[in-house]
């Protein structure tokens, strides 16, 4: 007598039909989330840490100074000099009025280049700065 | 007549199962390249440029200026007594809570002063304290006037504005002085 496999009438597969969809939603979830870097730090250095921080809430609106372990000054894509900067941020803040300026600064810079920033920062009227810094644990 | 029977075609169908993996290729590509770092900092508004020929001084009343002074070998002066850099929230604290309730024009004045020749680090310490200073302040007056977290109080509420207006953080960098160098 010949015996006879019971199977469930169903299909044993998993639909994968709809996997790219459920995909490409993710993906369509990263696209419009990512901020792609759009420059390079030529300069190395360390942020400082500190526990009283605020997050920038509005990432278009940031401009960054990097200012490296060897002081030198970076803005935008390339090395400028100190006497640059109000000029390159002056036409910066024509164009986003309320342009937010991060100090990305390492932390064993001297204060002089820190206070010579600022004062370019100040003649150009980007007046809302933020030290970068890290949080502190 | 022969009948010539149509060949059957199979149905045409475009092979979907590497879709899933083209997708993914994308999906990775995105997952690496994104950055989620949120910008943190100290936030700060420098104050306006003026001319040094068109510098007025104002004078400031001691009782509400908080002058920090740190110099190049990072020993920090609190109204000029000298104090370790832990301290000076501790010691600002009760200060700002006591002038919570006085006009806009006697709050307090903190007013940050280094040497050309200061470690960044120190000063982001010091403003540091000061600002943690504040924000304990703001979070004690929220929690005692409303019964809340400051980070559950929203950004545009009446409450927010009242914490802000009652507790405002007025830090002053001081003008450098071109002596020095």
């Amino acid at each position: 007598m010949k015996f006879q496999k019971k199977r469930a009438a169903t299909k044993q597969q998993i639909p994968t039909a709809s996997l790219p969809d459920i995909v490409f939603m993710l993906l369509l979830f990263f696209m419009v989330t990512t901020t792609l870097r759009e420059v390079d730090v030529l300069v190395s250095f360390k942020l400082p840490e500190a526990k009283a921080i605020e997050k920038i809430e509005n990432k278009r609106l940031v401009s960054y100074i990097w200012v490296g372990k060897d002081g030198r000054i970076q803005v935008n894509d390339s090395i400028v000099l100190l006497d640059q900067i109000q000029k390159i941020m002056y036409a910066k803040r024509v164009q986003l009025p309320n342009v937010i300026v991060s100090l990305r600064i390492d932390k064993n810079s001297d204060m002089g280049v820190v206070t010579d920033i600022q004062q370019e920062l100040r003649k150009a009227s980007c007046l809302r700065i933020n030290y970068s810094s890290m949080l502190k644990v | 007549m022969v009948k010539i029977k149509k060949k059957e075609k199979p149905e045409p169908v475009i092979p979907t199962s590497s879709m899933a993996d083209i997708s993914f290729l994308l999906l990775l590509f995105f997952l690496v390249s994104t950055v989620i770092d949120v910008d943190t900092g100290i936030g700060l508004t420098l104050p306006e440029f003026v001319p040094p020929s068109e510098q007025k001084t104002v004078p400031i009343s001691k009782d509400r200026l908080a002058a920090l002074l740190i110099n190049e070998n990072g020993d920090v002066l609190l109204n000029n007594e000298i104090i370790a850099i832990p301290q000076i929230s501790k010691t600002l604290k009760p200060r700002i809570i006591s002038k919570i309730n006085e006009p806009a024009n006697k709050k307090l004045v903190v007013s940050v002063k280094t040497d050309r020749k200061t470690n960044y680090n120190l000063y982001i310490q010091a403003l540091d304290q000061v600002k943690e200073a504040y924000f304990q302040v703001r979070e004690e007056y929220a929690r005692d006037r409303y019964g809340k977290r400051l980070i559950d109080i929203s950004d545009k509420s009446d409450e927010m504005k009242e914490i802000k207006e009652k507790i405002p953080i007025t830090i002053s960098i001081a003008e450098p002085e071109t002596i020095k160098k």
